[in-house]
């Protein structure tokens, strides 16, 4: 596997919350189905998330990415943008958690092990092979939050009005120029 | 304004029921359930905004004290209190009995049944798990025994012996080396990942539970196979029975939604109270809206009608309030609509009358000047109070004295009508006046009606004067014939026969007689001449021509004549010889007064004058004599007033007749320095 170096500039300080995620390493690499992205995310689950999931509601946590190329005089290209969905639970019968993406599922003894999975993101394809990037710079976003929205209702309104049920890092941008 | 808040309420309504709806646990709304509050929070702000506006414009109209804004203001606050408070109470007491009752869900009992029955399922499965356990370990010591040729079908025979679903056997490094199952379907075997070799290799033992979606519920353990030469590791697989892994689930699920509502219980009390506010405010926001509309319209007739009121007072009829309901205040406006219209026409009809009175006073008043009698109108004191312009043109600067004589002749005879005939003073007019006191009933007063007879009375004297001189020619002129006959022949016959002295005597008393016969005949004959003047034949005439031919016969008088012709003058419409009659009398009246004067003053002289004067000719001659006397001014065309001793007095009757025959008049005056002055005026022909 042919390995390549992209450069990766943090363009923003991030002031870590305790409801923050944070995101540390960032890194596109160039595999045979086109660019894969491998990121670690740093946070806790506040207490009442903890709870939360404790009590058997699923939680759900949302990667993007984003990689998009700036023209001054239109609206920016996109070049390509996913979204991740990651669902973690627990089985109060089997006393596991789990994480499921998409049909993927996997199973913990502990809450730690599946929070350790769950913030390392490994050889996600975000860009295929048959999309044509320009040689140019491009502006490569990733952040990871946790899908309110897909909450139940009545932790919906506790969300909207409190801070304890958000959990959510700020876009991490850095640029990408691909290589011929 | 009143479309926009029935919209925004219906708007309201459906935003509600949705909230409501995802209120009521339905996955469908539970995704929006965000955009649902927001969008409910934007409405109650729209309302509120609404309402908000309303109360303003009604505060801004009271504080203007606009009429109607005090009771729309009191209806509205009736109106909003009604349905303020009830709404209030349901919602104070909702609340309540909401929190109560979602506080009571979680009962301690149901609890601890529900906990109780996972733990049940938990201890049952870690009783599966030993059982599992024990019985892999007991296949694990059969396969512990050295050289065994046939490791498949020992291990089928070990797993069909013992009961177990499924048994693989991996080498250390995790690869397949044997395996059984009960389900021959399943050809390839789930291996054991590398984490469950790890654990199985340090404590002797691994298991799990196998709780894939989708997948029957089962139990798995990995043990290690202790071999001389090799280190192996076994694991069994067992499923779950499905009655059992069904009501665990159960179970499970039960407990998960219950734990969930348990800790989101704040979350669902706050749904609920943030729905039933939103309620609440919704309701009370349109229910003000609808007082306000409501109490506008109500208030919006009896603005109406005050204008209306106004205008009234304001003496504009015109105005109508329209009516805007069928109840009892369309009945008020309507009445009030008929009562002014009523009023209108009632103001019309006295206007029309009153125009009509002073069209019928103007009418009166115009026949009144128009008049050529005198009219004088004395109120009840008998004060003048109107006199018409025929009043005026007959009585000049006597009109005072005039009102004094009748004053004092009402005076006299009281309430009787009466009539006078009198001479005025000064212009010497003779005038017949008609007394009348006016009735009483319309104030009392009185009228009087006179006119100017002094040109009457002069025409009775002409038609007498032609009568007596008819008669005197008929009458005298017959016996004067036969007395100059007798006489001369009395000279005849006697005069021979008488003495010389007698004879003379005799010759001279019948000369006398005789002399004196022929001037009665004259006179006679002049007197017929004036009686018998005949009618004129007018027609296009030169008039300075004619003055020119008679004067010539005037060349050798005394008294100079001067002669000053308007050149050119139009033809006159007049009878040749009646005027060159009328010339002659002028100038030998002239004549006869310079002569009168004898020898005082300036040198005697006598103008004749002829000139345009509008559209008649005026023909004028004046001398210098001694004038006319002012006493017989008034009747110096009548036969017999003459100034002169002797004469017959008919010249200036004749002048007079013969221009009143032509449509003429004429004129005289007294000059301001000296004599008199004759003016004649005759049409012009084209204008007869």
């Amino acid at each position: 596997m042919r390995r390549v170096a992209l450069a990766a500039i943090l363009l923003a300080a991030i002031v870590v919350r305790a409801d923050e995620i944070e995101v540390r390493d960032v890194a596109l690499r160039q595999v045979e189905e086109g660019l894969a992205l491998d990121a670690d995310f740093a946070f806790e689950l506040t207490p009442r998330l903890a709870e939360v999931v404790a009590n058997g509601v699923p939680l759900y946590f949302r990667v993007e990415f984003e990689l998009a190329r700036r023209r001054w005089y239109w609206f920016d290209d996109i070049a390509a943008a996913k979204r991740m969905h990651l669902r973690l639970s627990y089985h109060a019968l089997s006393r596991q958690y789990r994480l499921s993406t998409g049909s993927l599922q996997q199973s913990f003894p502990t809450l730690e092990e599946a929070l350790n999975v769950l913030k390392r993101v490994r050889n996600w394809l975000v860009v295929e092979r048959e999309v044509r990037l320009a040689d140019a710079d491009y502006d490569a976003a990733v952040r990871m939050r946790l899908d309110t929205a897909l909450l139940p209702k009545p932790f919906q309104l506790s969300a909207l009005t409190g801070r304890d049920l958000q959990l959510e890092s700020p876009w991490k941008r850095f640029i990408m120029r691909p290589t011929p | 304004m009143k479309w926009l808040l029935i919209v925004g309420g219906v708007v309201a309504a459906v935003g509600l029921f949705l909230l409501a709806t995802a209120s009521a646990d339905t996955a469908l709304f539970a995704r929006h359930y965000p955009l649902l509050l927001g969008l409910n929070a934007a409405l109650a702000a729209l309302l509120a905004a609404l309402v908000g506006t309303q109360l303003v414009l009604l505060a801004r109209r009271h504080r203007a004290r606009v009429f109607g804004a005090r009771i729309t203001l009191r209806l509205l606050v009736r109106f909003a209190a009604l349905a303020v408070v009830p709404g209030l109470i349901v919602y104070a007491v909702s609340v309540q009995f909401l929190t109560r009752s979602i506080e009571s869900w979680f009962d301690v009992k149901v609890d601890a049944a529900l906990e109780g029955g996972l733990n049940l399922g938990q201890q049952v499965m870690e009783q599966m798990t030993q059982d599992l356990q024990a019985k892999a370990n007991a296949m694990a010591l059969e396969l512990a025994e050295p050289s065994q040729p046939q490791l498949a079908r020992q291990l089928e025979r070990l797993r069909a012996q013992l009961g177990v679903e499924e048994a693989v056997l991996v080498s250390a490094s995790g690869r397949l080396v044997a395996s059984a199952a009960q389900d021959v379907t399943r050809l390839v075997p789930e291996l054991p990942g590398s984490q469950a070799l790890r654990q199985a290799r340090l404590q002797r033992s691994y298991s799990v539970v196998d709780a894939a979606v989708g997948r029957p519920l089962s139990l798995r353990v990995v043990v290690p196979v202790e071999l001389a030469t090799e280190a192996r590791f076994l694991q069994v697989r067992q499923s779950v029975p499905a009655s059992f892994a069904r009501s665990a689930e159960a179970v499970e699920a039960a407990y998960r939604d219950y734990r969930e509502l348990a800790i989101s219980r704040d979350g669902l009390k706050r749904i609920y109270i943030v729905t039933l506010t939103f309620a609440l405010l919704m309701a009370l926001f349109v229910a003000v809206a609808v007082a306000a509309t409501q109490s506008g319209l109500l208030a919006e007739p009896l603005a109406n009608l005050a204008q209306a009121t106004q205008a009234v007072a304001r003496g504009d009829f015109s105005r109508r309030a329209p009516v805007t309901s069928r109840d009892e205040l369309g009945v008020l406006t309507e009445s009030f609509n008929s009562m002014t219209r009523q009023l209108d026409e009632a103001r019309r009809g006295v206007e029309s009358n009153r125009v009509a009175l002073e069209a019928a006073k103007v009418r009166l008043e115009n026949i009144l000047a128009n008049l050529s009698a005198g009219v004088l109108v004395f109120d009840h004191e008998l004060g003048l109070s109107i006199s018409n312009h025929g009043a005026a043109a007959i009585l000049g600067g006597e009109l005072e004295g005039f009102a004094a004589q009748m004053r004092a002749h009402f005076a006299e005879q009281g309430d009787q009508n009466w009539q006078l005939e009198l001479q005025l003073k000064g212009t010497g007019k003779t005038l017949h006046a008609r007394g009348a006191r006016l009735p009483q009933a319309t104030g009392g007063g009185a009228v009087v009606v006179f006119d100017d007879i002094t040109r009457l009375i002069q025409a009775q004297r002409a038609t007498a004067w032609a009568e007596v001189a008819r008669r005197l020619a008929h009458e005298i002129k017959n016996p004067l014939t036969p007395i100059q006959l007798s006489a001369e022949r009395l000279e005849m016959k006697l005069g021979e026969r008488l003495a010389r002295e007698d004879a003379e005597t005799l010759r001279r008393g019948t000369e006398t007689i005789v002399n004196q016969v022929t001037a009665l005949k004259a006179m006679v004959d002049d007197f017929r001449d004036y009686a018998r003047l005949p009618a004129p034949e007018p027609a296009p005439l030169d008039l300075n021509q004619l003055v020119r031919q008679v004067l010539v016969l005037y060349e050798n008088s005394t008294a100079p004549i001067a002669k000053d012709l308007a050149e050119p003058l139009p033809l006159v419409w007049a009878d040749g010889a009646q005027i060159r009659q009328v010339i002659h009398n002028l100038v030998q009246n002239a004549q006869d007064a310079l002569e009168h004067r004898g020898e005082r003053g300036a040198r005697p002289a006598i103008e004749v004058r002829t000139e345009l004067a509008g559209d008649r000719v005026r023909l004028a001659v004046s001398d210098n004599g001694g004038g006319f006397p002012e006493e017989l001014m008034a009747r110096i065309f009548e036969p017999y007033v003459t100034t002169k001793p002797r004469g017959t007095g008919l010249g200036l009757a004749i002048v007079k007749k013969i221009v009143d025959e032509h449509h003429g008049a004429v004129t005289i005056e007294n000059r301001p320095s000296r004599g008199a002055s004759v003016s004649v005026l005759l049409p012009l022909a084209k204008a007869a």
